[in-house]
């Protein structure tokens, strides 16, 4: 991005503050839609503060990483649920989330980065994976032996045109999503395949402002598609999905998130689960790709849905993103939290996501609330994969 | 653009930590940037504040204001930041910012009295949400929603989104002066109930008011809420000058039939009450008056009635315009604006100059408003107008807003509108006006040449609750 670019749409920005607020009209209710400002108060952690300090920045007026500059850049989700209300309202040219993380661009380039995200990349050049995990262990370990639900896959079909790209996340801290995406592939009959060697896409990278160290793992992951002859990649993290379609270079195969993909499966399941659900809309997914249909009608087709106050472009973050969850858990924990508490309100027995981030955070909030309070955490292909048969019957 | 800064010393720092608490004073010099600059840096530049303190109480703001007071630093109050007049910008280097966010309770909603009591922190949205509950709602000005309910009144705003509220709000509030001590103004000085404006003596509310910081932290302020009816009817009515549209706001106002009576150019106001840029605006008449009428059963019916006729003989065009669009017009109007704001969609910023004075003289605002833009090299399509009479009307008073949309990240139109602003507020003085929006740098100057021993007054007045001139100095004189 352009210097003049970046301080033109700062100027632009004209501190009105709605940026803060779910659209107030018709229900006239005052409901807050950004996550860092709401936590942390001081104006520095709402957008048109954060784009003042870009300012200070880039005329040199900043020239010291302080405390509050790392926390006001770095704990912010990038959920993006600001432009979406302040693209109303403004001509602000940029989107927001993208201006932050130019911004954290600018501060890497500095040597300005937080020990949490640089450990990543440290971890990412010993492990290949953004949490240091042993990758081949853990797949072969999960997928091969056959020893979970739903695990029966012996690792795909290396020819198959459909091929599942698993994450980080859902490989290392949330395996059960992988499990049944898998589970569900198997029991419609999907001939598909997983990668030989499956690198981290890179997101938390560019996320984080640490754009030179993702090129690498890019450039090995193109290799590695091109060399499966897949014709469609499908993903169950909406991170994962969106650096694929916004930060790769185009692979002639077609991006589609487990939501897309099994929405056009047209599944049909005999036995609807009898239990409320909220849905959650991670943000990567909704707001980042524009995809909020598909889930829900995938997951209307399993669970009754109850609506929460502040969804589509306008969903409570869940906190994780933006490298928020390495480095500022308490904050991270207290979205969530505050998300549990919506889908309670909306009469939910049960959050559920797309997103292996949303539901690690969710879910830790959820016990760490106890399991008194009753509220389940999912990701969609859970429950999918809980309704569909052996065999499962698309309509 | 280079911001100034300054520095407290480390033990100052300290002791405003121990009285808010460590997390909520700080130093930092990016927590003091995101304070630094707001709508108004083409004639406010920017400066950081020295240091950031969040207080939560009264009783933290008194402890705050007096150490300042007793280190000669200055203090800048700030509620939410949304002034667009570059009032909460520090003018002196060193100062403390007092971001008052924090102090967000509504103390009271009384509806059998009809008020409402508020901190700072407090917004329109905020308030209405609970106030709605009661049929009740706030006057609101046509500023984002967001901005606090307390500083809003407390200077004195415009609330044009319903002419019919009038202009005063405030009944009565409590202020913390830099020695610590407390003024409590109306019958509030006397008793539990805050519920009057005049208590004892001079009209102390309308002294204190209208002043940008200048005199002591508001702390909590009651003011006057408002019915909310059922029954309501909108009308767009199209005008080619504002002359022609003169003689029906006349006579609406006169009859004191409508409840928002807004004259707005068809380019820019208009998009924003009705909440789209899609649509062929400029097919519509070059004037709109937007009408709202609402009431209780029979009462409404009968205005609506009358409102039509005076309509009918006004020869004014009565534009067809979609529901949606008069939805988002009662919405904006009795609800808060939220989507008006997007007028700045226009070219990115704005800038206006805000008076009042006689409906008489409307026409005549307008045309210098056009000249001078041109004079100065404003290109024609930049000049807009807002005008919005006052109930109950004596006076023929009216708020008129000379608009400017403008893009802000070119330095040279920053030049072209300081140029205009010199030229343009003497030739206001002449032409007669009865006063501007709200006092602020820059307008005050060519002001206080013209008003004789009253600007003496004033000064010395402010000596006297800030001797050691501490608060927010610079903002006036
Ligand atoms: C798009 C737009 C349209 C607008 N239209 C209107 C309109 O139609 N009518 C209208 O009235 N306004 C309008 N405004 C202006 C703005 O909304 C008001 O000026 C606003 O109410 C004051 O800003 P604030 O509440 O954020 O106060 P701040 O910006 O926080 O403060 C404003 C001033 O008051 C002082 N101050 C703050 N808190 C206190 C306190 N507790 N005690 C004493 N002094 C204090 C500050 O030092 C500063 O000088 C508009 C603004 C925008 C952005
Ligand atoms: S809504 Fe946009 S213009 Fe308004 S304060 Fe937020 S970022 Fe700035
Ligand atoms: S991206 Fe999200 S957390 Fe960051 S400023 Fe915008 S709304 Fe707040």
């Amino acid at each position: 991005m352009k210097r003049e670019e970046i301080l033109s749409a700062i100027y632009h920005c004209v501190k009105c503050k709605l940026c803060s607020i779910v659209s107030f009209h018709p229900n006239e209710e005052w409901l807050p839609l950004c996550p860092s400002g709401q936590f942390y108060g001081y104006q520095a952690f709402y957008a048109p503060g954060k784009m003042e300090i870009f300012r200070e920045i880039l005329e040199g007026e900043i020239s010291e990483p302080s405390e509050g500059l790392l926390k006001a850049v770095y704990a912010c989700t990038l959920c993006g649920a600001c432009y979406e209300k302040c693209k109303q309202v403004s001509s602000v040219e940029i989107r927001l989330p993208e201006l932050f993380e130019e911004m954290r661009h600018e501060l890497a380039v500095k040597g300005w980065a937080l020990d949490a995200h640089r450990g990543i990349v440290e971890k990412i050049r010993e492990t290949r994976n953004a949490y240091g995990e042993r990758y081949e262990y853990k797949y072969r370990y999960r997928y091969k032996r056959g020893d979970r639900e739903g695990a029966e896959s012996p690792g795909g079909d290396a020819d198959a045109d459909v091929l599942y790209y698993i994450g980080c996340t859902a490989r290392y801290r949330v395996p059960e999503i992988a499990d049944a995406m898998l589970s569900i592939l198997n029991k419609l009959g999907i001939r598909y395949q997983l990668m030989e060697d499956e690198w981290c896409c890179g997101s938390v990278l560019l996320r984080t402002g640490q754009v030179e160290a993702a090129k690498e793992l890019m450039e090995h992951n193109v290799e590695e598609i091109r060399r499966s002859g897949a014709k469609r990649i499908v993903f169950t993290c909406p991170g994962c999905l969106k650096t694929f379609r916004q930060n790769y270079p185009d692979m002639g195969v077609e991006l589609l998130h487990s939501t897309e993909f099994l929405a056009r499966m047209h599944i049909k399941v005999d036995d609807k689960l009898d239990i409320n659900v909220a849905y959650h809309d991670p943000c990567h997914l909704g707001r980042d790709l524009g995809i909020y249909e598909e889930p829900r009608s995938l997951l209307a087709e399993v669970a009754h849905i109850k609506q929460m106050k502040r969804e589509r472009e306008q969903a409570w973050c869940c906190g994780s993103g933006g490298g928020v969850k390495s480095a500022y858990d308490d904050f991270a924990l207290w979205c969530a939290t505050e998300r549990l508490a919506e889908a309670r309100e909306a009469g939910a027995e049960a959050l559920v996501s797309a997103c292996p981030f949303c539901k690690r955070n969710l879910r830790e909030a959820a016990e760490i609330e106890g399991k008194g309070a009753g509220l389940g955490v999912y990701d969609i292909v859970e429950l999918v994969n809980r309704c569909l048969k052996e065999g499962g019957a698309r309509r | 653009m280079m911001t100034s800064r300054g520095v407290l010393s480390p033990g100052v720092i300290k002791e405003l930590q121990a009285i808010v608490g460590e997390e909520n004073a700080t130093d930092d010099v990016a927590i003091c940037a995101s304070y630094s600059r707001d709508q108004h840096w083409h004639f406010v530049p920017p400066r950081n504040p020295a240091c950031v303190v969040r207080p939560a109480s009264k009783e933290e703001v008194r402890a705050v204001l007096m150490l300042a007071n007793k280190e000669k630093i200055p203090v800048v109050p700030y509620s939410t930041g949304i002034n667009v007049r570059g009032l909460a910008i520090p003018v002196h280097d060193g100062s403390i910012l007092l971001d008052l966010g924090r102090m967000n309770r509504i103390l009271e909603i009384n509806p059998e009295m009809k008020t409402a009591t508020v901190e700072p922190g407090v917004t329109f949205g905020m308030l209405l949400e609970q106030t709605r509950k009661y049929k009740l709602r706030p006057a609101f000005p046509d500023a984002p929603l967001t901005v606090s309910v307390l500083v809003n009144y407390y200077l004195r705003g415009i609330y044009q989104t319903a002419a019919a509220d009038g202009h005063d709000h405030t009944i009565s509030y409590e202020m913390v002066l830099p020695n610590g001590e407390t003024l409590r103004t109306g019958s509030r000085a006397l008793s539990s109930m805050p519920y009057f404006r005049y208590g004892v003596g001079p009209d102390f509310a309308g002294l204190l008011s209208a002043h940008p910081g200048t005199c002591g932290v508001v702390t909590e302020l009651t003011a006057k809420l408002y019915r909310l009816y059922d029954h309501r009817q909108e009308y767009f009515i199209g005008f080619e000058s504002v002359k022609d549209s003169t003689r029906l706001i006349y006579n609406l106002m006169h009859d004191e039939l409508a409840t928002s009576i807004r004259l707005v150019d068809n380019q820019s106001w208009l998009r924003g009450i009705c909440g789209t840029f899609d649509y062929p605006y400029e097919e519509l008449p070059k004037f709109v008056l937007c009408v709202l009428v609402e009431g209780l059963p029979g009462l409404f019916e009968a205005k609506d009635k009358l409102v039509r006729a005076h309509i009918e003989e006004s020869g004014g065009r009565v534009l067809e315009l979609p529901e949606a669009f008069k939805r988002r017009f009662e919405e904006e109007s009795l609800g808060g604006a939220e989507l008006s704001c997007m007028v700045f969609h226009l070219r990115g910023n704005y800038h206006c100059i805000g008076l009042y004075g006689p409906l008489t003289l409307a026409a005549r605002y307008y045309e210098l408003h056009e000249h001078t833009a041109l004079e100065v090299g404003i290109p024609g399509d930049h000049v807009y107008f807002y005008l919005d009479p006052i109930y109950n009307f004596h006076g023929q008073l009216c708020y008129v807003e000379l608009d400017i949309f403008y893009d802000g990240s070119d330095p040279r139109f920053g030049e072209k509108l300081r140029e205009y602003n010199r030229r343009q507020f003497h030739r206001l003085l002449d032409a007669g006006i009865y006063g501007w929006f709200r006092p602020y740098a820059g307008i005050i100057e060519p002001t206080t040449e013209r008003i004789g021993y009253l600007a003496e007054v004033w000064k010395k007045f402010l000596r006297i609750v800030d001797p050691n001139g501490i608060m927010n100095p610079g903002k006036l004189f």
